[in-house]
């Protein structure tokens, strides 16, 4: 017998995400250590995260160029034997730089703890940055700048953040690759002397974490490591270039890049959920309002996105696409075109009723299975939200009225606000 | 030549067993020939319903290029029941997506396990036949043209596997890409071409269906036969396998494009996914590239600062494929110079066999790769749908031992075999801005 295929099957909404908090205890150097147990493996995930990225800066790269550098040799082992044992027991190491912290983080089988616990211990608490390894950093990852370079998306995206936040910002990228021409060893230490110690770091254990984990994690890492220091946490005042359109001439582009945008608040402020709702609405998901014009309506576009992208002191709202070269301007008036219309009309409620579903979906998988879990809660933690945030966010997607939406785009959506960068073939 | 020297005494600690889990599983095949599979997961909310269409580039005309995948955007357009496809997913609170390759095409959803025949409702009928338009063909046309452009011809470096596959391939559909070789052969696509690409291709006959996550068994095979069960089987178009012909001689293209870094491409014909040897080679390309403690790693980019990236890999098709080793050479470095630097290290391989520690390194490297790769549930069903392609599901548990088997012999007479005299395609891709200096 055939189904009925006429009518879709009924849908059963997202009632219940599990957001109890993980466990955490303060070890007796001062860092937090937060355990998530759970999965079907027996893996197991370290994520470190030390307040040391771009925000605390001394100059810029430092903190990158650090993050390079802290598995590259320590007081007593070289790069190649810490690089031998990681290899030798199959884990994935990772340090990885970000605008507001930098992350340290293993993921191994379980079983191979006990040989890399004391390794990762050494690694984050004995780095040594010797000197030829840093000159072998440097000009990889100045070639990558290279390379960066002549995408036109890279150039688009990183001159926009230097326009809406004036180049001085620490959150705001070097202009060209020959920054990496006078990055120094000393900088790089400098950083992870300053950043990378106990009381500084905050440390998520998640998977298969049993009490002998636990122990281990105490063990090495318990006992204060490093030295305390003090580090600028003022708020730098954002310093724009005045720019609010420009275009970056790329004469052998066959498409172009376009990033337009503006700083909105962070995620403490009540409007927050919303935008981020209205932003899902205008340029967040395949069905999007920029989406359905500007890809699936005329064809200008493999792909355009809109998101709020948050830091801990700052938010950016911001719309990214790549286009064919001689249809820059239209789809450009489009973007402002779809903005326009937000304000002015509600958004029925045929589009919004299966976007709450699907954000629901979506939220049900931030919290599925420990890695998840553990992703959901350092972003939260760190940027200093409490767990209501994200009943606050379910409360946003499930209740936003179409008039609250409007007001919210009448308040961010003025096109007056925005910045836009292209790049390419003018 | 130096020979080959490392530590084999380093550590502490006994060498380990490879271990690996089994991913459990039911698999029946219904009356209309569709072959269903289940895996349960239960750590999960969701179920995953995966559908992978034995199509790929290597199925289409070679002048009609591009075909499978820009198929693949059109079944997105909607069915006789289904007017907004992506809209049903949202509603249903899941998401999708699907994947052309040069063998397959894979289209999933991924949704709270409530809700799991919203997905089989949109599924089996984009596989009783979606709606073709005049006007959704000319947008996805376009829009794939842009992909093209943005993913190949706008990008640094995206031309390199147009021209690789055109080097080492003779008479092999793999000879181009998935995104097809010229933008014209997109253009040119007719809403007749789309049609019959459907019924020749996509059939219950000719895909596998993976429903994953936290479903039973025979619930899911029960929903399986609900939704997919009345829907016919076609014809399929036969796949004439056309062997490449034996590569006899060396060959190198040199190339000059917009680009900062000088880098070259080298490639050598191997055997197929299923082959023994495909293993052997995957592990061969780990020992000479595959984490900070490679060979390539340890001598070429740290040791003799030639190169500040250099890799091997296989390109991991289901028909016999190639194994590619690259690099981006230290700026002042002559390419040519790097180059052969880096053969030179590779037919090491061949001259001497690899030690016991460095052997087990890379076993371990691999027993932990397969059991991180094989959390998610959504990863699961993608894997086994693969397998079952490739001919057999079962497969994906026997990884493990097949990785575990492999010995140093093995891994020499392979390397004797790939790097033979002949069978080198060399690509030099060379920077138009460094060759004016």
């Amino acid at each position: 017998m055939s189904p009925f295929r006429k009518i879709a099957p009924e849908v059963h909404s997202v009632d219940k995400i599990d957001f109890i908090e993980p466990e955490h205890q303060l070890l007796p150097g001062g860092t937090t250590f937060f355990t998530l147990n759970g999965g079907t493996q027996e893996v197991v995930k370290l994520d470190f995260s030390f307040k040391a990225g771009n925000w605390y800066e001394d100059s810029k790269l430092d903190s990158l160029m650090a993050a390079s550098m802290i598995a590259e040799g320590t007081s007593s082992k070289t790069a190649r034997e810490i690089a031998d044992r990681i290899d030798f027991y199959g884990a994935q190491f990772n340090s990885i730089p970000y605008y507001d912290n930098n992350y340290v983080s293993l993921l191994a089988l379980k079983k191979h703890l006990p040989h890399l616990i004391p390794l990762l211990a050494e690694i984050i608490q004995d780095a040594s940055f010797p000197e030829h390894e840093f000159e072998i950093a440097r000009q990889k990852r100045k070639q990558r700048a290279q390379v960066d370079a002549e995408k036109v998306g890279m150039v688009a995206q990183r001159a926009f953040l230097r326009s809406l936040l004036g180049p001085g910002h620490p959150y705001a990228p070097v202009a060209s690759p020959e920054a990496y021409d006078s990055v120094t060893v000393e900088g790089a230490m400098s950083n992870y002397k300053k950043h990378y110690y106990s009381a500084n770091a905050t440390l998520f254990a998640s998977g298969d974490v049993d009490e002998e984990v636990k122990k281990m994690i105490a063990d090495h890492f318990g006992p204060a490591w490093g030295t305390p220091s003090k580090f600028k946490t003022d708020q730098v005042p954002g310093q724009s270039s005045g720019e609010r359109s420009s275009f970056i001439e790329r004469e052998n582009a066959n498409q172009n890049a376009v990033t337009i945008g503006k700083r909105v608040p962070t995620q403490h402020h009540p409007d927050s959920p919303g935008l981020k709702l209205l932003t899902t609405i205008f340029g967040g998901y395949f069905g999007s309002r920029l989406m359905s014009n500007l890809r699936e309506e005329k064809g200008l576009t493999y792909g355009i996105h809109a998101s709020v992208v948050s830091f801990v002191r700052d938010a950016i709202f911001m719309i990214h696409a790549e286009i064919t070269a001689e249809k820059t301007e239209e789809a450009i008036k489009e973007i402002f075109h779809e903005m326009q219309r937000l304000q002015d009309e509600l958004v029925p409620e045929s589009e919004l009723e299966p976007l709450r579903s699907f954000l629901s979906g979506r939220m049900l998988e931030d919290f599925d299975g420990p890695f998840a879990r553990a992703q959901s809660f350092s972003s939260l933690y760190e940027a200093g939200l409490k767990v209501d945030y994200f009943d606050k966010i379910i409360h946003a997607i499930k209740t936003t009225t179409p008039e609250q939406i409007r007001e919210l785009a009448r308040k961010y959506f003025d096109p007056e606000t925005m910045y836009t960068v292209a790049a390419g073939k003018k | 030549m130096p020979k080959f020297f490392f530590k084999q005494d380093a550590f502490p600690g006994n060498p380990v067993s490879i271990s690996t889990t089994m991913i459990q599983f039911d698999k029946i095949k219904l009356d209309n020939g569709l072959t269903v599979i289940v895996h349960t997961d239960k750590s999960t909310p969701f179920v995953a319903v995966n559908v992978c269409y034995k199509v790929g580039s290597k199925h289409e005309d070679p002048n009609r290029t591009g075909f499978a995948h820009l198929f693949e955007h059109l079944t997105f357009g909607g069915s006789a029941n289904v007017k907004d496809f992506d809209l049903a997913v949202q509603r249903a609170g899941g998401a999708n997506n699907a994947f052309t390759s040069n063998d397959l095409t894979n289209y999933y959803i991924t949704l709270p396990a409530n809700n799991i025949e919203t997905a089989l409702w949109l599924e089996s009928d984009r596989m009783l036949g979606p709606k073709f338009s005049k006007k959704g063909l000319d947008v996805q046309k376009k829009v794939v043209i842009e992909e093209f452009r943005q993913r190949n011809l706008n990008k640094p470096y995206g031309d390199v596997w147009h021209l690789l596959r055109d080097l080492a391939y003779k008479v092999h559909p793999y000879r181009w890409p998935t995104i097809g070789l010229i933008p014209e052969h997109i253009e040119s696509a007719g809403l007749g071409d789309v049609k019959d690409f459907f019924f020749h291709h996509y059939a219950p006959n000719n895909a596998v269906l993976v429903i994953s996550g936290n479903i039973a068994s025979a619930e899911a095979f029960q929903l399986a036969q609900k939704w997919f069960g009345d829907i016919p089987s076609r014809e399929i178009t036969p796949y004439l396998a056309q062997t490449e012909p034996l590569q006899q001689t060396d060959q190198e293209i040199t190339v000059y494009r917009d680009v900062p870094i000088d880098t070259f491409y080298v490639a050598w014909h191997m055997g197929a996914r299923n082959d023994k040897n495909f293993y052997v080679l995957d592990l061969l390309s780990d020992i000479l590239s595959n984490g900070s403690s490679s060979r390539f790693e340890v001598r070429l980019v740290k040791e003799q600062k030639l190169f500040t990236e250099a890799d091997a890999y296989l390109s991991g098709e289901n028909e016999p494929g190639l194994f590619i080793a690259t690099g981006k050479a230290s700026t002042g470095v002559d390419i040519h110079l790097a180059r052969e630097k880096m053969l030179e290290e590779i037919m090491m391989t061949v001259e001497t066999p690899i030690t016991a520690y460095e052997l087990e390194k890379v076993k371990n490297r691999v027993e932990s790769d397969l059991l991180l790769n094989e959390i998610g549930y959504l990863e699961k069903a993608i894997q086994l749908a693969s397998f079952e392609i490739m001919g057999d599901a079962s497969e994906i548990n026997r990884q493990g031992e097949k990785y575990r088997e492999i010995t140093a012999e093995d891994l020499l007479e392979t390397a004797n075999l790939l790097f033979r005299k002949g069978n080198r395609n060399i690509l030099n891709y060379l920077s138009l801005q460094n060759s004016k200096k």
